[in-house]
């Protein structure tokens, strides 16, 4: 042992009040591990500045609509109606997502439906497109509306009641990294699919193209509400 | 040497059982403390070998370093200068400088 004649006490003391400061401090780094990482400071204060920016485009867009004239607005709103419903086609950045069929053989006793693409597999990437601010999408040519199916038929898929075989071809307007980043998640549509050798390719592009929706609109059994009914 | 050691396990024991935490904020301040009260025990240790230990000074010792150290942090904060890193450093050489005169007693004894 350590030759220490003096201060035993006066050190032994010190010791005690460092070891309380080790052990607090010990906990509050694990915390601060643990509760707040630092990323997501960042990415709720980039979020905020995007909401703002947002905002004020709102704002400036209200001042506009006040200016214009009824019938200008009116024109305007008919536009945006029409590409919400898909009547019209549309072009803008985003990517285009090729799907096919699994190249790898089935091994015996497994079930080889495993490695082929369903109405499941196209709609999970579709839900998840739209999720991620996708404003347009189109299946092999066939315009996704309101009331498109995505269905199995056989070894087909139905789109708009026209039927497809793969490869499928996914055109999708939005911002093309946040929609490629959606599809490529960790755990992600992708990764499930790829993990049967479903073959995916994402391309981003400027400018992709998204056709109209060719079919017509036939209202049987719905009409409009008169206005002011709930 | 053993009271030391007692002294530092009981410390520990005590930050452990009472769940006593620092703010986020001041989790800097508390580490620069924390390395001033190291220095401060390794130089008491050194003075003790050396037979120079003095009770006064260790004490006001202990308190103006992590006082002096913890200011040192604030102001730099204030000025937006990393003052932090000139404490670290000034404590981490001397603690290495104190261990290493230590460890030659220990040698020569």
């Amino acid at each position: 042992m350590l030759p220490i004649k003096q201060g035993q006490f006066a050190i032994a003391l010190v010791c005690v009040v460092l070891g309380v400061m080790l052990a607090v401090q010990f906990r509050t780094t694990q915390d601060i591990r643990s509760s707040i990482p630092y990323q997501r400071v960042e990415d709720l204060s980039q979020r905020l500045s995007q909401t703002e920016k947002e905002r004020d485009a709102l704002i400036n867009q209200v001042q506009e609509l006040k200016r214009t004239s009824g019938a200008e607005a009116a024109s305007k709103e008919l536009e945006r109606v029409r590409m919400g419903a898909g009547v019209i086609a549309v072009e803008g950045p985003g990517i285009i997502v090729t799907i096919d069929d699994s190249k790898r053989p089935s091994k015996p006793g497994e079930n080889p439906n495993l490695y082929l693409i369903h109405d499941d597999d196209i709609l999970k990437v579709i839900n998840e497109l739209w999720a991620a601010g996708a404003e347009a999408i189109s299946i092999n040519e066939q315009r996704l509306i309101a009331s498109s199916e995505v269905r199995c038929a056989g070894p087909t898929l139905s789109v708009n009641n026209s039927r497809y075989s793969p490869p499928y071809e996914v055109r999708v307007i939005g911002e093309p990294t946040t929609l490629e980043n959606a599809l490529k998640m960790r755990g992600g549509v992708i990764e499930t699919l790829q993990f049967w050798g479903i073959q995916v390719t994402i391309k981003k592009q400027d400018d992709v193209k998204v056709p109209a929706y060719k079919g017509a609109f036939r209202f049987e059994f719905a009409k409009p509400l008169k206005e002011g009914g709930n | 040497m053993v009271l030391p050691i007692t002294g530092l396990i009981i410390g520990i024991v005590i930050g452990v059982v009472f769940p006593i935490t620092v703010p986020l904020e001041y989790a800097k301040f508390m580490s620069v403390a924390l390395l001033a009260s190291l220095d401060s025990v390794f130089g008491g240790l050194r003075a003790g070998i050396e037979e120079k230990f003095d009770n006064t000074v260790f004490i006001t010792g202990f308190f103006t370093n992590a006082l002096l150290a913890a200011g040192l942090v604030y102001i730099g904060d204030r000025l937006g200068i990393d003052l932090y890193y000139v404490s670290l450093l000034a404590f981490g050489l001397r603690i290495f400088q104190n261990l290493a005169i230590i460890r030659r007693y220990f040698l020569k004894k």
